[in-house]
């Protein structure tokens, strides 16, 4: 009886200690995506995902919660237990879709400062493409027109304040021209409007314009990065051109809600620094065609500031679309 | 007090009331060469309320309103209590008890059935299609605070 | 020509082996499960299992997701049919007539026209996309906002044939289902239209609750309580098949449905809805008995059940053609084949012609295994009607709540289906018809997006619609349809007054 008691007790004293200690992580993790299926987020978020599952043997599931041009996704995340078991893989908009709320007088759906950065994955700069059967065969061609005829040249876009969007306007501003705005529902209806010419230009992402580009129907003019594509070796950069204001990529990155405990964010830091270098995570990056541009700690936030406060700076001067007219 | 002329009183002060929210939140009405965000709901809301008035006016012809057969409402009224609840418990308790819970109130409290088959059946309704869509289909379900 | 055939045989020949049969039957399956089930439809079983596919091959994953995507079209009528319930959005104008039939004792026969049109739809629009999809392509590219803003224009004069009620009554629901679309974020200027802080309904309502809702919940609202319960009608084997007469009656209609969706499916942008509806609409316009529809006409179910069925294929045309994706759906799949290094792009069809004749090849086996699949579950089917009302509406309810969250993971869309339901019961209790509301919801966005741009690329300048071919010819169509309508009332009302002119000289001595 003695004995009984003996062992309960120092069970009760053990299995307290043994909970205390639990491991990081011991659950399954959510990566969340805040974009649809086949966008661009999600299909960086699912090798994340997989490699981060191989690196810390624990599964890591990707959840899509669309809405909002990415603001549903990020404000649920925002939202959530910072224990580590909830991350948010976003894109560039992150430091916009707060702006745009500021300028509509909205309260924000999310602020940048309810996140605690992880690691930049992904950065691919924007490209400037026109229709092949368009007069302009170099990007100071297109400036200079856009100069003599300001408001008649038109560009496409993701949406308004969408990453397609900003990165026109960066240029717009840089070069000291004005382009005219249409804005579609997404990323595919933009390449639809260009590839039918009812559009004169597009700022896109490589991956979705090379193989157009190379059938001929469209031209790469130049493009929004600090060094030329790889695919594309004679388009030059706008900082080339003497517009370094003309900065703009499209990143992904990893991000946990803010106050997740520091050991946690330094083991999913080293995880994901692990998980990058993997040949499996490499191969299939290198099938979405996007090149792998690991930034992190320090580094990350650095450049998570600039580019927040370039495009913070692009919004306010776009400001409200109406009060233009 | 007709069918037409309730509807059409309703769908009239819909129309008024999008109206009025427009001007309340100051979407700028933009002009005919350029519409702004306002132009094209304040068209319909003026559209809706145009018809509503003139079902309204013309609804004398229609059956009254009680002729029409509430007899349900209550039922109705209980069908969507326990949707509601369905709602506002899914993501707290967790898929399976939701369900669960939902069922055992439809067929027990609503439907009068015995308590042994409404209880077969909640089960096999939460935890069976929780299977197959969980776990086949690798739907993401939530789970509640029991882990459930 | 023999060029072609020699590529099709190549495609046979790999969409017959056994690996690329099995993926293809495990789409169908699914595909038919999802369509089956209300809430749930193709774009959220294809999000679904999108990951699933990145062990596979390109070919068997594009394979695998083509067929839940087409099985869909095909098993998303049998709920429509048997319960008023729509099994996916696209399956909406079935409801109507489908289930009037089904009250008539000739369910089977609705379930098996529809599963026949489905087939004969799917297989005659491949062909279409086998020889067409390069130029078709580049016709629909020429569709820009202008031609959009005609086009749906022209949508909202499918509404006016909808009714078979009062002209007003349409309309006013028409009014309603506009209103509601414009709830969100504008797509011109960023405002958040009437969303009250809820970011969720940033994207609008979601055609998926709103169709769910005022079709399903609000027939589980009207029907549950009822002291008698709907009759369990307990068909007969013989009774499971079309008669001639149907047979007959469906066979005009499915041949307009597959070409009339087949062309909507193709224009990037359209949903497969508006193919179901504007199908539905001609048919009550070429239809000797306009007064049928809407108490069980087989037309009303034979045109739309083809239309959205040949839109599928439709929608694979610019996927295929340019690698531009049409749609939600053909979005993912183009992912599905992205992530296996394939380049989706015009040099598609030339640089992976085994991907594009196998995936052709095995959408002709897929339409088959359907239509073998789905035929004789007309029999199991029709069963599900005599389980008892009380046992079988909480199922379809949790069916329905499990498929709309599963669509974006968000208990907003549940609310709203429950909001529409509450709706579309009170609007069938005081007489007025729902389907309006679902094409307006639809409709909506789509129409005013394309109109502003429009103007935004005109600056301002209404000529465009005039000066662009495309979009003029498609006004002048609506305006001559419009015309034509109103000679039509005209001439009817100068024949009742004439026939009010002679009975008073015939009275008068």
């Amino acid at each position: 009886m003695r004995h009984c008691f003996a062992v309960l007790l120092l069970l009760a004293l053990v299995a307290p200690m043994a909970s205390a200690q639990e491991a990081y992580p011991s659950r399954p993790i959510s990566l969340v995506a805040p974009f649809p299926p086949g966008g661009v987020a999600d299909l960086t978020a699912r090798p994340v995902a997989a490699a981060m599952e191989k690196v810390l043997k624990n599964p890591v599931g990707v959840v899509n919660k669309t809405g909002a041009a990415g603001a549903v996704g990020m404000q649920y995340v925002a939202a959530s237990k910072p224990d580590g078991y909830t991350l948010l893989l976003a894109l560039s908009s992150i430091s916009i879709i707060p702006e745009a709320d500021k300028i509509f007088d909205r309260p924000p759906a999310f602020t940048v400062d309810q996140f605690a950065p992880i690691a930049l994955i992904s950065a691919d700069p924007t490209i400037l493409v026109v229709p092949a059967d368009k007069p302009w065969k170099t990007a100071k061609e297109f400036i200079e027109d856009a100069r003599k005829r300001p408001g008649q040249i038109s560009f496409s876009s993701s949406g308004i304040y969408g990453t397609l969007h900003m990165a026109m306007e960066l240029l717009s501003h840089a070069a000291g021209i004005k382009l005219r705005h249409i804005p579609t529902p997404g990323a595919g209806p933009a390449l639809t409007a260009i590839l039918g010419g009812h559009v004169d230009a597009l700022a896109s992402g490589p991956a979705v314009v090379l193989p157009h580009i190379k059938s001929g129907k469209l031209r790469a003019l130049a493009g929004w990065g600090d060094k030329r594509v790889a695919a594309l070796p004679d388009v030059p950069t706008f900082k080339e051109l003497g517009y370094p204001d003309a900065e703009f990529y499209i990143w992904a990155g990893v991000f946990a809600p803010k106050g997740t405990p520091e050991p946690i964010l330094a083991k999913l830091r080293e995880t994901l620094r692990t998980a990058v270098a993997e040949p499996d995570f490499k191969a299939a990056m290198d099938k979405l065609e996007t090149p792998i541009a690991f930034k992190q700690g320090e580094e990350f936030q650095k450049f998570f500031d600039a580019d927040g406060k370039r495009l913070a700076a692009g919004v306010r001067k776009v400001g409200k679309v109406e009060d233009k007219k | 007090m007709t069918t037409d002329r309730v509807a059409g009183i309703g769908l009239a002060l819909f129309g008024a009331v999008i109206l009025e929210e427009s001007w309340r939140s100051r979407l700028p009405l933009g002009s005919v060469a350029m519409p702004g965000p306002a132009y094209v709901p304040a068209v319909l809301a003026v559209a809706l309320l145009v018809s509503g008035a003139i079902i309204a006016a013309q609804g004398a012809g229609a059956p009254r309103l009680g002729a029409v057969g509430w007899q349900e409402w209550r039922h109705a009224a209980a069908i969507i209590g326990v949707c509601a609840f369905m709602a506002l418990a899914f993501e707290r308790l967790g898929y399976r008890l939701t369900v669960a819970i939902a069922c055992v109130l439809l067929l027990s409290l609503v439907e009068r059935k015995a308590a042994a088959s409404a209880l077969i059946f909640a089960a096999s309704m939460a935890f069976g299609t929780y299977y197959l869509f969980d776990t086949l289909l690798r739907v993401q379900l939530p789970r509640g605070p029991f882990g459930f | 020509m023999v060029e072609t055939l020699g590529n099709l045989a190549a495609g046979f020949s790999v969409a017959l082996s056994p690996p690329i049969l099995f993926y293809a039957f495990v789409g169908c399956v699914i595909g038919t499960l999802v369509g089956v089930l209300p809430g749930v439809g193709p774009l959220a079983g294809i999000s679904l299992l999108l990951p699933a596919t990145f062990g596979l091959d390109a070919t068997r994953a594009i394979v695998m997701l083509a067929g839940i995507y087409y099985g869909a079209m095909y098993g998303g009528s049998t709920t429509s049919i048997l319960m008023r319930i729509p099994g996916e959005a696209a399956s909406v104008m079935t409801c109507i007539d489908g289930y009037a039939m089904a009250r008539k004792g000739r369910g089977g026969a609705a379930l098996s026209i529809a599963a026949v049109g489905s087939y004969i739809a799917g297989t005659v629009s491949i062909v279409g996309l086998m020889l067409l999809a390069p130029p078709l392509a580049a016709f629909a590219l020429r569709f820009g906002p202008p031609e959009y803003t005609a086009l749906y224009v022209l949508g909202l004069l499918v509404l006016a044939y909808m009714s078979s009620g009062s002209m007003l009554k349409s309309l006013a629901m028409a009014a309603l289902g506009l209103l509601l679309g414009m709830i969100g974020i504008d797509q011109m200027t960023g405002y958040f239209r009437y969303a009250y802080g809820v970011v969720e309904l940033g994207d609008g309502l979601g055609v998926v609750p709103v169709a769910v809702g005022l079709f399903g919940i609000a027939e589980i609202l009207a029907t549950a309580g009822q002291p008698t319960p709907p009759t369990v009608i307990k068909p007969k084997l013989r009774e499971l098949l079309p008669s001639r007469q149907e047979w007959r009656e469906a066979n005009w209609p499915i041949w307009r449905g597959t070409v009339l969706g087949f062309f909507i499916g193709i224009l990037p942008g359209s949903a497969h809805i508006i193919s179901s509806f504007v199908s539905y609409a001609v048919e009550k316009r070429v239809s000797r008995r306009p007064e049928e529809f809407g108490h069980g006409a087989v037309a009303g179910v034979a045109g739309p059940e083809s239309a959205n069925n040949s839109a599928t294929s439709g929608a694979m045309v610019p996927m295929l053609a340019l690698g531009v994706p049409s749609g939600p759906i053909p979005a993912v799949m183009l992912a599905a084949i992205m992530v296996h290094g394939v380049a989706p792009g015009p040099l598609l069809i030339q640089q992976q012609p085994a991907l594009f004749w196998g995936f052709i090849a095995s959408m002709y086996v897929g339409n088959v295994m359907l239509l073998i699949l789905n035929l004789p579950l007309v029999g199991l089917f029709v069963n599900i009607l005599r389980v008892p009302y009380p046992y079988l509406y909480p199922a379809i309810l949790v069916f329905a709540t499990l498929g709309v969250y599963a669509v974006n993971n968000s208990v907003v869309d549940v609310w709203i289906m429950l909001a529409t339901g509450v709706l579309g019961w009170i609007l069938r209790k005081l007489d007025f018809e729902t389907a309006p509301v679902v094409l307006g919801v639809v409709l909506a966005p789509l129409l005013e997006l394309s109109l502003r741009q429009s103007l935004a690329m005109s600056d301002g300048r209404y000529g465009i619609f005039v000066q662009r071919p495309i979009a003029a010819t498609l006004l002048a169509v609506g305006a001559a349809l419009v015309l034509l309508n109103l000679y039509a009332v005209a001439r009817r009302s100068v024949d009742w007054r004439a026939k009010m002119a002679l009975a008073e000289k015939g009275e008068a001595p």
